[in-house]
């Protein structure tokens, strides 16, 4: 086919499913059988309209409890009071902010949801009177998202009664909704994920007040929702690396188990994040989080990404990868198990832990998340993205996705593969100790390598060596090096937990730089024993002391686990099956690390491994990486 | 993840032999990836079968001869934009379907492209089978049985035609996937997932970003 024909196949193929929609369900529907539900309708519809086939086994369905008549009274009550607060000449806003929140915590009754989420988002500031009609009818005519948003439509919420039937009322809000915002949003177009959102808003909105709010969770400075949805994902990649530095620190013992077992941050938190926990937690859960998502904004999924992963910690340590993925991806969603106001009471308190610790924010979103063209100006598509050919390569940012995640996964499965021996041999040691014989079981003599590199300032490294360690081991992507975000200091990071964090980030993951300074190289293999003593109180609960982090650092080091390519059944280290005494171990075992000297001003010729590869740094001072405001 | 061979118990005798291998679904949105997961696995099939959001992740296991071989199942988006989180989920993995719809000639066009990606970055000893799902809609077919046969036969990639509406072929692309795995005591332990070089080399091309 020449260019002509393949723009006009798309373009027929868009007008054809335009006029699909445009046509309803009125007589002459063109309608396949297998894209109409065939649901026993009414045999239970739950209070948010999903519909429960009862032929279903119970464990296969979403399960959004009834109120028991004690919650229906609470809830009458509750809407006298939102009724009042929601009503002219009574000013949403004006209501005292604290007592605003805590009713927002408490859950917004449901009858008045929709104009409370309205008034929350301030939709009617955003609205542009006319905007809405002209970017919907524009993309019937030139979006190249039709195709894709058709086919999610179809696949939304179809267990829902509002989404139930075929090019339904809803549907057609659905398909209207997201074509308009992917002409637009040209930058995002339409990106998976999306349609949930979208019909979330759509049972509590009107058409156009859904399409407003979309638009406002992704481009206001509350919610910045645009970052996760550009190609490359920039802003998931950094909230995961957040997510880590709070397991780091607050859950350390989980984290160690859900790395032990493979289950990298990446896997689980994509939907949390991109979603606000949609499909992830029960509707009824969801809804309450929602509520106070839109209320406070995106610290919300920071706090509950914790939140969640703290009330079920014990449950979750007890479980092996398979069981992990299944709870965390299936389970929750079904049964949450804690009741919904201790889930959110517990919410308001972990929102209030992280920000005593300066974590509940993972910082301002840099320039490469924001917005980057004017919304609602039309553009005529580029042919290829006309006739939805596949871009062949892969944009920077695309590209330094695939790369971080690429070795954030590999971290994590050497990760699992190192812990995996010595637990097996030795299933009651405590963490602290499984962790040491990871160091060991990959222990092996002959794979060590040195490599020196220039320093940056002596400033630049002195009391950051936790932050340091920190980049290196979320695999450091493109995005989180670049200024913006970062220039915080990184003080509030160090203190108390600092050795404690960067010993956990040495063992809980497969690369770990640590930066020692004011010991003499020849003293390097021994230093690592600071970090060692550190990890041994790791687990005692707050009695831990601060090892002086020592200035002008010189020496990084960078464990790599690695698996001898020889035979399996060798021994990989005798020491790893004696029974926890594996702490201090002789310098030997070291063998298996690369070492980078980092030479402070220190001509090539003085060092003791000039041999080595010498490895330019950039001159730019060593920044800290993340923003604690 | 790893393969590994069962326990030994205390008296001595070994149980059959488990193996573990990773298994990853690629292809383009739509063409029933989740679909023929969710056959697979419990035997079910959904028509509005939800979109997948990053992945989803499911076990499955089956036994060949005295094997028993348990499948990790990473079912991945199909729209491209997901196409640059899919290293964490084919990376070390040893098997992998990559499913195209035979109603859409497109589907398949992106299907080979997934066959390049694996052939370049997945593990070299992969097992690839490549699945043309949808069969049951053989009336509106626009990619033949032959073309697909012959692509398969040149990448050396396990081909079947499937329906995970009827279940044709579901659990058999499966079943042929677990039989080509290597399932003898030198690939009970894995392979360095690690390249130490590449690891070298991605720390010292960070560290020059200080």
């Amino acid at each position: 086919m020449n260019e002509e024909d393949l723009v006009q196949r798309a373009a027929d193929e868009r007008a054809a499913i335009v006029a699909k929609y445009r046509h309803g369900r009125r007589e002459g529907a063109e309608i396949y059988d297998w894209e109409e539900q065939t649901f026993e309708v009414y045999h239970s519809l739950d209070r948010y309209g999903f519909i429960h086939d009862t032929n279903k086994h119970p464990s296969e369905e979403r399960i959004t409890e009834h109120q028991t008549p004690n919650e229906l009274k609470i809830d009458r009550e509750r809407e006298k009071k939102w009724l009042k607060m929601t009503t002219p000449p009574s000013a949403f806003y004006t209501t005292a902010p604290d007592k605003l929140r805590r009713r927002v915590f408490k859950g917004i009754p449901d009858s008045l949801r929709g104009k409370a989420w309205k008034l929350i988002l301030e939709i009617d500031k955003e609205k542009t009177a006319g905007k809405y009609q002209e970017m919907r009818d524009l993309a019937m005519k030139w979006s190249s998202e039709i195709r894709q948003i058709d086919l999610d439509v179809n696949r939304t919420y179809r267990d829902h009664i509002m989404f139930r039937e075929r090019y339904n009322s809803k549907q057609q809000e659905l398909f209207n909704v997201l074509s308009a915002y992917s002409m637009y949003n040209s930058e995002i177009g339409y990106c998976q994920g999306m349609s949930q959102i979208a019909a979330l808003l759509l049972m509590y909105l009107d058409e156009e007040d859904a399409f407003w709010a979309l638009s406002i969770l992704i481009a206001k400075s509350k919610y910045n929702m645009h970052g996760f949805y550009i190609p490359g994902f920039p802003k998931l990649l950094r909230y995961q690396e957040h997510h880590d530095k709070i397991m780091h620190k607050f859950l350390p013992k989980l984290k160690k188990h859900l790395d032990k077992n493979g289950v990298d941050t990446g896997i689980y938190t994509l939907k949390w994040f991109f979603q606000c926990f949609l499909d992830r937690i029960p509707f009824r859960l969801t809804l309450r989080v929602w509520d106070v998502y839109l209320f406070i904004g995106e610290r919300i999924l920071t706090a509950m990404a914790y939140n969640l992963l703290k009330i079920h910690r014990r449950k979750l340590i007890s479980l092996g990868m398979d069981d992990i993925l299944q709870f965390l991806q299936v389970r929750l969603e079904r049964k949450f198990e804690v009741d919904d106001d201790v889930a959110m009471e517990s919410l308001g308190k972990c929102l209030e832990e992280l920000r005593k610790s300066k974590l509940d924010y993972p910082g301002p979103p840099p320039q490469q998340e924001l917005p980057k063209r004017k919304f609602g100006t039309f553009k005529e598509p580029p042919f290829e993205q006309k006739v939805g050919r596949r871009s062949m390569e892969f944009s920077r940012m695309e590209q330094s996705t695939r790369e971080s995640v690429a070795s954030r996964r590999d971290a994590a499965m050497a990760a699992a593969l190192t812990a995996e021996s010595p637990t097996e041999e030795e299933p009651s040691a405590p963490n602290g100790h499984a962790r040491h014989s990871h160091d060991e079981s990959s222990a092996l003599p002959g794979a060590s390598t040195t490599t020196r590199v220039n320093s940056p300032t002596e400033e630049a490294f002195s009391g950051r060596d936790d932050t340091f360690s920190y980049y290196l081991n979320t695999t450091g992507s493109k995005f989180s090096l670049e200024q913006g975000s970062m220039d915080g200091d990184g003080s509030s990071l160090l203190g108390d937990g600092s050795r404690r964090s960067l010993a956990e980030t040495s063992i809980t993951s497969t690369a770990d730089l640590s930066v020692f300074s004011s010991a003499p190289r020849s003293q390097a293999a021994d230093s690592h024993s600071i970090c060692e003593e550190d990890t041994d109180q790791e687990d005692g609960g707050g009695t831990h002391t601060p090892t002086p982090t020592p200035r002008s650092p010189d020496v990084l080091r960078i464990y790599v686990p690695y698996e001898s390519p020889s035979p399996p059944a060798m021994p990989l280290t005798p020491t790893s099956t004696t029974n926890g005494d594996i702490l201090r171990r002789p310098p030997t075992s070291l063998d298996n690390k690369i070492r980078i000297l980092v030479m402070d001003h220190t001509p090539p010729g003085n060092a003791p491994e000039d041999n080595t590869p010498l490895v330019e740094l950039a001159s730019s001072p060593f920044s800290p990486i993340v923003d604690l405001k | 993840m790893a393969n590994r061979s069962g326990p030994q118990r205390p008296n001595g005798t070994a149980q059959a032999k488990i193996c573990q291998f990773k298994l990853v679904l690629l292809g383009e949105s739509a063409v029933g990836k989740s679909s023929l997961v969710l056959r697979f696995v419990k035997g079910q099939f959904h028509e509005f079968q939800e979109s997948t959001i990053g992945a989803a992740f499911l076990t499955q296991t089956v036994c060949v001869d005295d094997t028993t071989v348990k499948f990790e199942i990473w079912d991945t988006a199909g729209q491209e934009r997901y196409h640059s989180l899919a290293p964490m989920y084919y990376r070390g993995a040893q098997a992998a379907i990559v499913v195209y719809d035979v109603t859409n000639q497109d589907t398949f066009g992106r299907a080979k492209t997934w066959v390049k990606e694996l052939q370049r970055q997945a593990s070299p000893n992969i097992v690839i089978a490549l699945a043309g799902n949808k069969a049951d809609l053989a009336n509106k077919r626009s990619v033949e049985l032959e073309e697909a046969q012959a692509y398969a036969e040149e990448n050396q990639l396990l081909f079947m035609e499937t329906s995970a509406k009827t279940a044709k072929n579901v659990n058999e692309v499966f079943l042929a996937i677990a039989k080509k795995l290597p399932k003898n005591d030198q690939n009970v332990n894995p392979s360095v997932p690690v390249n130490i070089t590449a690891w070298l080399t991605i720390c010292v091309l960070r560290a020059g970003h200080f």
